[in-house]
């Protein structure tokens, strides 16, 4: 499936997967009694905190953590708080994480939302929904945005979470993008859908781009440059050139919020197991993968890994209880005999990482200097902001030099030493 | 459930499977034709000399990772590449201390002391050869070295011929078909030109040497032989005879790829290999030596770390948004 092929005269590479063209109806996960529910802020002991072990929520509660907090979460269910402790994730940065114990009665009722048409109100409420729309950064960027781009397309390999919505709720996605259009006042609204598909044909009233199923051609920096004819810049995000990314899911999802006046929770996700088959599943956001994988049989044992994303550029998870999140949309299990091994061997300037790379890094020098520490060098000289993170070096790399994580530390360590040198200058001043 | 211990490592989760052992292992398969003609034209004394080339280099890498206590290195088999292709250098009758001290040179002057694998600037096989050829000339005339041979084509030593002799003693004495299988005179592994293009092409096929690199430096030794020749067809060969002789292909294919001396953009791969390719006629219709093979890459290495900053843009750099 990934091994190198006998001859390689031309570069290797991979192609995104298509949905099919009749896709099953996915297979869905019975709702757990404990739900884990993530908090994107760590824990202040010195502050009173808003909610406490034993508190009960109903379904639809917005949980903030302290008076002043801008990051909530939603209660997927009625239940009550059976702990909050902190999340490690795996840069190391701390959160918070929160778990509700079902209410054994069954209960409908769900808070109902005062949606207002404008995107302070959707974004007091709906930051996780299900695809999670980008609303803070479209309610505090000051009108720059000019452009919101919806994706039907899944920048993770093997996945085809985003293509299977775009084909089953491309009304919602288009009733989504006149809400967007009307609450952000954004005039331009373009769909990204896969060439070859049949996608297309749902969406002919709006502003389409095709990309190649070329990997990784999904990627933001990418569409930019291929349909929107921008460049972006060494460190800079979309949202800085004006453009804003929001998948199918989300945009789906949004339009619901609006008609019900209530959030939804189930997530769509593939999930492909350890042979490569493929199940489409949905789940309520807080699910724990564990039980993912009971309702579809997948035995897991020691030293397996599994991969939360994409099995070039995703994360693995260290527990099986992680929890379904509203970003979520592949999960890849590999058994442990398939893992590969990465080396200290020294770059023996081979030039393949050089050859397959899409941003044209330097990857050869450049992992010269990160070895040696020299963040600073390597992003000057050695275009290490450049890099999309796609993670194809790594993977040709035949010293099986560990190349994506050094150049995701260098990032890492090199914002972090810009903010504490800004933090120096203003305390001089 | 919370009992299992997963395997938690960092993206990407694929790998294509290749190794430097396999790389290695590959570029010796591809040396293979040509040694083993080399072994059937020379007899045993090739043999002999191939084997302790081979085994020497790997002596000595495994002596220096001992006693710089490192990791021992020898089981990638890049000692082992340097060795046979030092070896195949050499001419069959070259005496035992010579070609150990010729792996010396190779793996611990070429190679080690730089670092290691990967930080060498020239290549290490050329470093050895470059130090024996200016230490010990005469080993290196091929008309002497073979004098006691009973060969059934020209025993002379082609591009010596060319130097002392003029075109009008090649024209006579060599035809393309003769040298391109290995009838003449040379290096144990350098004179058998099929077997050397067959290994060579199967190499770029799989991947393991860059093809820019062999191709320029072909037309760089073509397009300037054809210009001496053209220019005064008296003095100067053609482009056949200079390919199909002396070092040139084990360069082409082999000397010339070897990755950490060697740049990887494409721009100035292509232009590697061509000046390499031209400096190996001027200096052979020029300069001093009759073959200079080995010193024209070695002066091209020393080129590699400045010509390969000619480099596309990176995404997002240099560019205004437009």
């Amino acid at each position: 499936m990934t091994k190198r092929p006998f001859f390689t005269l031309l570069k290797p590479g991979f192609n995104y997967d298509l949905v099919e063209s009749n896709p099953e109806e996915p297979e869905s996960i019975p709702l757990p009694d404990n739900l884990i529910l993530l908090l994107n802020e760590p824990i202040n002991s010195a502050k009173k905190s808003l909610i406490k072990k034993g508190d009960t929520v109903k379904k639809g509660e917005k949980l903030c953590l302290y008076d002043e907090s801008t990051e909530y979460t939603i209660s997927p269910v009625a239940g009550s708080i059976s702990s909050i402790d902190i999340f490690l994730d795996d840069s190391g940065n701390t959160s918070t994480y929160l778990v509700i114990k079902k209410d054994q009665k069954e209960t409908t009722d769900t808070i109902t939302y005062d949606l207002k048409d404008d995107i302070t109100s959707a974004d007091q409420y709906l930051r996780t929904l299900p695809g999670k729309p980008p609303l803070k950064i479209l309610a505090t960027n000051d009108n720059k945005i000019n452009t919101i781009v919806i994706t039907c397309i899944d920048t993770d390999l093997l996945t085809t979470t985003s293509q299977y919505v775009a084909s089953k709720f491309s009304n919602e996605i288009k009733e989504g993008a006149q809400i967007l259009k009307k609450l952000t006042g954004i005039p331009k609204i373009c769909i990204a859908v896969p060439e070859e598909s049949n996608i297309k044909e749902k969406f002919d009233t709006m502003q389409v781009f095709e990309t190649s199923i070329r990997y990784p051609s999904n990627f933001p920096a990418l569409i930019l440059k291929d349909h929107l004819n921008i460049m972006l810049s060494a460190g800079q995000a979309p949202e800085d050139v004006g453009v804003c990314f929001i998948t199918a899911e989300a945009a789906a999802s949004m339009a619901i919020a609006y008609k019900t006046k209530t959030a939804g929770f189930e997530k769509h996700l593939t999930v492909i197991g350890k042979q490569g088959d493929k199940h489409r599943v949905t789940a309520t956001v807080g699910t724990s993968l564990g039980k993912i994988f009971k309702a579809l049989d997948i035995h897991i044992s020691n030293e397996d890994r599994i991969v939360i994303g994409c099995p070039m550029q995703g994360i693995a998870t260290y527990t099986l209880n992680h929890p379904v999140q509203s970003d979520m949309n592949t999960i890849l299990i590999q058994d442990k005999e398939s893992i590969h091994q990465i080396s200290d061997s020294a770059c023996i300037n081979c030039g393949k990482c050089v050859q397959i790379c899409p941003a044209n890094v330097p990857v050869n020098i450049l992992v010269r200097y990160l070895e040696a520490d020299k963040y600073e060098e390597a992003a000057d000289k050695y275009d290490l902001e450049s890099c999309i993170e796609c993670g194809l070096c790594a993977y040709v790399c035949i010293s099986k030099i560990p190349l994506y994580q050094y150049i995701k530390l260098g990032k890492h360590e090199l914002s972090a030493f810009r903010d504490s040198s800004v933090e120096l200058e203003t305390a001089n001043e | 459930m919370n009992n299992y211990k997963l395997t938690v490592s960092h993206a990407p989760f694929w790998h294509d499977g290749d190794s430097i052992f396999q790389m290695n292992l590959n570029i010796l398969i591809a040396l293979l034709p040509a040694v083993i003609f080399g072994i059937i034209q020379f007899g045993t004394p090739a043999a002999g000399v191939l084997a302790l080339s081979l085994s020497s280099a790997i002596v000595w890498e495994f002596i220096l990772n001992i006693t710089s206590k490192n990791k021992i290195t020898i089981g990638d088999l890049d000692a082992a590449v340097i060795g046979l292709l030092f070896g195949m250098m050499l001419p069959a009758t070259s005496p035992w201390w010579l070609v150990i001290t010729g792996t010396f040179v190779a793996v611990v002057i070429g190679k080690i002391i730089f670092g290691g694998l990967g930080a060498n600037p020239f290549n290490p096989a050329l470093v050895g050869m470059a130090f024996l050829m200016l230490s010990w000339k005469t080993f290196f005339d091929f008309d002497t070295a073979y004098v006691n041979y009973d060969f059934d084509f020209t025993a002379f030593a082609p591009l010596a011929t060319l130097k002392f002799q003029g075109v009008e003693a090649i024209s006579d004495l060599f035809t393309s078909t003769d040298l391109l299988m290995g009838n003449q005179v040379g290096g144990i592994g350098s004179t058998f030109g099929l077997g050397l293009i067959i290994g060579g092409i199967y190499l770029i096929l799989r991947g393991y040497a860059r093809w820019e690199i062999t191709v320029s430096f072909i037309a760089g030794i073509v397009f300037t032989a054809y210009c001496f020749n053209l220019a005064n067809p008296g003095s100067y060969a053609g482009p056949m005879f200079h390919l199909l002789s002396g070092y040139t292909l084990l360069g082409a294919f082999f000397l010339a790829t070897e990755r950490s001396s060697s740049p990887v953009n494409k721009i100035p791969m292509l232009l590697y290999g061509f000046f390499a390719g031209v400096m190996i006629i001027l200096m052979r219709n020029i300069g001093a030596y009759a073959d200079g093979t080995i010193l024209a890459i070695l002066l091209f290495n020393l080129a590699n770390p400045l010509i390969d900053t000619i480099r596309p843009k990176a995404l997002g750099k240099g560019i205004n948004n437009a």
